[in-house]
């Protein structure tokens, strides 16, 4: 069990929405390994998308800088142990 | 004794300009000639054309910028206003994502040492 404490860098998410973000990466990280970042990624975006709806997109990783479009109270970037975690929902078409 | 003593300043002075002219010439020899960023295609839902644009606007992204997010910015707009919204772009040496994409509107590659996701979605 990870006793690491997720940091939310920047998000518009409700605070119940955030916790579910941060809860689920946690999770994600108990199941899979910290290198294993698009399964960690896919259990989340699922999770997300279950719980809220269609249309969420996750991003994981040590590395990397992005640039997206996302509807209004659905974007969160927090930190978790060493990786980094994008969690979106993409505008609506 | 003030011949020689005229000589010597002068002397130095075309030693030190012959030195300076020589100085410069490798210089302006050595200037690099651009170097051609190299694509690796990962995986593609894009049609031919599509993919060659999304290679030609991350080499200008790559010599505009050097930072990840300008780099993902720069390609997400220029698809945005070519190719009709919404696109997202993500850039870097280590990530993993999980994503929905439009049909026909995703392409994962590296350029160079980095890799890059653009997808359409919304």
């Amino acid at each position: 069990m990870l006793e690491g404490k997720a940091v939310v860098e920047d998000t518009d998410m409700p605070a119940k929405m955030q916790a579910q973000a941060m809860s689920a990466a946690s999770r994600a990280l108990d199941r899979f390994d910290v290198l294993d970042c698009r399964s960690i990624a896919s259990h989340i975006k699922k999770e997300f998308d279950a719980i809220h709806g269609p249309g969420w997109q996750c991003v994981v990783g040590s590395g990397f800088g992005c640039y997206i479009t996302h509807s209004k109270g659905s974007f969160i970037y927090f930190r978790l142990e060493s990786l980094r975690f994008l969690v979106f929902k993409g505008a609506a078409a | 004794m003030s011949d020689e003593a005229r000589r010597g300043p002068a002397g130095a002075a075309q030693a030190m300009l012959r030195a300076s002219s020589e100085d410069r010439k490798p210089v302006g020899a050595g200037s690099p000639a651009a170097v051609a960023h190299k694509i690796q295609l990962k995986s593609a839902d894009m049609k031919e054309e599509m993919r060659q644009d999304a290679f030609e606007i991350a080499r200008i992204a790559f010599d505009k910028h050097s930072m990840e997010k300008d780099i993902a910015e720069y390609i997400k707009k220029e698809f945005d206003k070519n190719h009709g919204p919404t696109w997202h772009c993500i850039v870097g040496r280590n990530f993993g994502s999980y994503v929905t994409h439009e049909t026909n509107y995703f392409v994962y590659f590296y350029i160079d040492s980095k890799a890059v996701l653009l997808f359409k979605s919304g």
